[in-house]
């Protein structure tokens, strides 16, 4: 191992009225790939914040190769070999793949007194890095354009422009698909042989024994631990994060399972949903696995008439429905919750009781058509007190919560409707693990009071360890349907990776 | 690989090219000398603003005061052209007092974190309501130094002035926006003003400059606008920047902000200025011309936004996904 390229010595940084960081160590060395775990704001995102920049440490001291800095802006850091890619892409969706990758630091050239963009030069450089990262993207083709992973690969190239020797990754694999990620890896690895010091936040442990070297714990702002990846395992790591041990990530209950209740025959969208026919019965946990865009969030919505439009028979108990609108499904008791809360979910900006409230204000209103406040209250206290949700009252607004607690407010919200049948799309992402066990403590009790779920979601271990039965979807069509106690991660995956083939009707 | 779609200019271009025919086959005496040189003179001014607006736009903000804040010009023009201030210092006072009213507008909307469009319309309203408490209705009786663009500056006895201070302006921001950072900077702010401040822009100090620059723009049409008469008004920009406005969004600049480019508002501009000539020759009245801009806008960006619905059938994305 070489020497360390970033050490930071005991950082501290509060925001009003919070201790984000109350002093953290952490050293990289070059060459090697070092995670930082920590639940959701335990203070991952904010430590790499203030090495690249963005925030500035209260005190502390930072060296990065060698050398003491402060940085007071992002493109500081960057000039200094410290680059990040961000959760969420920065990227410029509208603009070209060139015009990212050096944006703010545009190559230029002189002509005459005043100096312009050098195009060609830019163009050079590029193809370099882009054949560096063994990649063929169109650098003249818009972002916006791109898919998810070239999109990540542009973010990895515009850190390279920088002649970046520190790249910090901030949960890179959230939406990508398994083989997606591979490839990611594949580029961690290369940039890891080629002496770089790779900072690697991820909610995934498997990733973590996968690509990483070492691994730092953090825990609620303070340094906990760092250890070397061959050196512990999951329970020890997660033990750390969240500060005693778990034993049960995935609590299923077993639940008697009654009659159908939903059937689905020979649905059919053009171009996202081919021929689908599936089932489920009372008191299941039923599954969809599959990659980003086999189509399971196309279906769900179809069905519960948020994008309409599709051909085929849609049975409720026995009888025959037909959604045109979300609201005609809610009346009905089919209950979707979007996986993306942020912007299709809850409105962070109100408190609590009345996220719960908003979408049945009609049975609530008393007379002349005011709104039954007292009523809205309670349902609020007790949403927070069966679902748990860590708000001090129901008025506490809900962006105050952390990403755990917002989804049971989704949850929640849900739930106030009484529901017959909860589809939830994605429910455990971008949720830390403490989070996720309790969310699906609260899925399995759910069921055992009668309700029925369908359960979206890209993390194969959450399907296998809730569902009674996953179906498996692959470019729109169902390519697979496994039980229980005969489903397997590979099953899965062989099923949602095999191209080509179409299956055909599965029951 | 994706189908490539055809840009907005070609489409545009090609509506031109479809009216233009229309025009030369029902609309008798369009292309004579005298209406061109007159359309190519509105067609300098609705463009040299347009290509200001088209910057603010890019930003994802906007200016409705323009309209407000040319008729101030114009009326200080007149003020001082009345001493006899000769075309190269009308020119230079315009495009500074532009500059200034417009960096107002720029600093209102970063400094005190008004949306663009709140904030230009209290300014439309400031100039408007400036404007009767300093002159009464209008200025006249302007000398000839003052009228000397539209009266005397022809190239060949019969291309309009304008049109040459246009061809300069429109060549000049061709080349600025391929090969400024600047405009880059303007591109990455409407795209993702938060990612801009990552990549080490200042946000604000560069919507400032920006909105500066327009107003150097909008100070030269105004220049246009008033030298056209011997006599200015109050109310000489009332208006105009929606034709502006229209353009911009006609030559398929995103209202959001972040994407469009200089060749799609140039035939924009071109089109908005064939309209009201274009209806007079057709011999229908003149009253229905801002209807018809209406209508064309609505299609065109109807017709565009059609080309995108396909793309898209889920309501929630991937994270990071675009709305």
């Amino acid at each position: 191992m070489s020497e360390n390229v970033l050490e930071l010595n005991h950082i501290v940084k509060t925001f009003p009225g919070v201790k984000a960081l109350s002093g953290i160590n952490f050293n990289l060395r070059g060459g090697e790939v070092h995670a930082i775990c920590g639940e959701n704001g335990a203070g991952k995102s904010t430590l790499m914040k203030v090495v690249c920049g963005v925030h500035q440490p209260d005190s502390g001291e930072m060296v990065v190769n060698g050398k003491k800095e402060t940085f007071s802006n992002p493109l500081e850091a960057y000039g200094k070999g410290v680059s990040i890619i961000f959760q969420e892409t920065s990227l410029f969706e509208k603009m070209t793949v060139l015009d990212n990758l050096f944006l703010g630091h545009e190559i230029t050239k002189r002509k005459g007194p005043i100096s312009i963009i050098d195009y060609a030069a830019m163009n050079k450089k590029a193809e370099e890095i882009f054949q560096r990262l063994n990649t063929d993207i169109d650098l003249h083709a818009l972002v916006n354009t791109l898919g998810m992973a070239q999109k990540q690969m542009c973010e990895i190239a515009k850190a390279l422009t920088f002649n970046a020797n520190i790249i910090i990754f901030d949960e890179p694999t959230a939406s990508l698909t398994n083989r997606e990620v591979d490839a990611l890896f594949e580029i961690i690895r290369k940039l890891k042989s080629e002496g770089m010091g790779i900072v690697y936040i991820s909610h995934r442990l498997e990733e973590i024994f996968e690509i990483c070297d070492r691994v730092t714990v953090i825990r609620d702002g303070h340094y906990i631990s760092t250890k070397d990846v061959d050196k512990t395992d999951k329970d020890e790591l997660v033990a750390d994060m969240v500060g005693r041990k778990m034993d049960n990530y995935y609590p299923k209950a077993e639940t008697p399972i009654g009659e159908e209740l939903l059937r689905v025959e020979n649905y059919y969208d053009e171009g996202f949903l081919e021929n689908i026919s599936f089932h489920v019965r009372k008191g299941e946990i039923l599954g969809f696995a599959g990659l980003a865009g086999a189509g399971r969030t196309e279906l769900m919505q179809s069905i519960c008439g948020i994008t309409g439009k599709a051909a085929g028979k849609v049975y409720l108990n026995g009888e025959e429905i037909h959604c045109k609108n979300y609201v005609e499904a809610m009346n009905k008791g089919i209950v979707y919750v979007s996986e993306d809360r942020g912007k299709y979910g809850l409105i962070v900006d109100l408190s609590v009781e009345r996220n719960i409230s908003l979408p049945q204000l009609d049975r609530l209103k008393k007379a002349l058509g005011k709104l039954d406040v007292k009523r809205e209250k309670e349902l609020g206290e007790q949403y927070i007190k069966d679902v748990g949700i860590k708000a001090p009252h129901g008025e506490f607004l809900v962006t105050n919560l952390s990403g755990g607690n917002q989804q049971k407010v989704s949850v929640s919200r849900a739930l106030a409707l009484d529901p017959v049948l909860l589809i939830l799309d994605e429910p455990t992402r971008g949720v830390d693990v403490n989070a996720k066990a309790e969310i699906h403590k609260i899925i399995s009790e759910l069921t055992l009071k009668g309700l029925t779920i369908i359960m979206i979601s890209s993390e194969l271990p959450e399907l296998l360890g809730m569902c009674d039965r996953i179906y498996v979807m692959k470019d729109g069509y169902i390519g697979g349907c496994f039980d229980r106690d005969e489903v397997s991660q590979e099953k899965i995956l062989s099923v949602a990776l095999e191209s080509g083939k179409k299956a055909g009707e599965v029951q | 690989m994706k189908k490539k779609n055809l840009s907005t200019e070609f489409y545009l271009f090609l509506f031109l090219l479809v009216v233009s025919v229309f025009l030369a086959v029902f609309a008798k005496g369009f292309y004579t000398v005298n209406n061109l040189m007159s359309i190519l003179n509105s067609f300098s001014y609705i463009l040299i603003s347009a290509i200001g607006m088209n910057l603010i736009m890019l930003t994802g903000n906007i200016d409705v005061s323009t309209g407000a804040l040319i008729s101030v010009v114009a009326l200080a023009l007149a003020a001082i052209g009345k001493l006899g201030v000769p075309f190269a210092g009308l020119i230079l006072a315009g495009m500074l007092m532009g500059a200034v009213l417009s960096t107002l507008n720029g600093l209102f909307i970063t400094g005190m974190r008004i949306p663009a469009i709140v904030a230009t319309l209290a300014t439309t309203q400031i100039f408007q309501g400036i404007l009767p408490l300093t002159c009464e209705g209008s200025i006249y009786d302007l000398p000839a130094s003052f009228t000397w663009l539209s009266f005397e500056a022809k190239l060949f006895g019969f291309i309009p002035g304008s049109l040459i201070i246009c061809v300069i302006v429109t060549a000049f921001f061709l080349v600025f926006a391929r090969y400024s950072r600047f405009v880059k900077k303007l591109y990455a702010i409407g795209n993702n003003r938060e990612g801009a401040r990552l990549c080490g822009i200042q946000v604000d100090k560069t919507v400032v400059i920006c909105y500066a620059i327009a107003g150097l723009l909008f100070g030269i049409t105004a220049v246009i606008v008033a030298t056209a008469s011997q006599r200015c008004t109050t109310t000489m920009g009332s208006g105009m920047e929606m034709t502006f406005i229209a353009a911009v969004v006609l030559g398929g600049t995103s209202p959001a902000g972040g994407s469009g480019n200089l060749s799609g508002t140039i035939i924009g501009a071109l089109i908005l200025a064939m309209v009201a000539p274009a209806i007079t020759y057709l011999g229908i009245s003149s009253n229905w011309s801002d209807a018809v801009k209406g209508a064309i806008i609505l299609i065109s960006v109807v017709v565009s936004g059609a080309r995108y619905l396909k793309r898209k059938r889920v309501i929630a994305g991937a994270a990071g996904g675009e709305a």
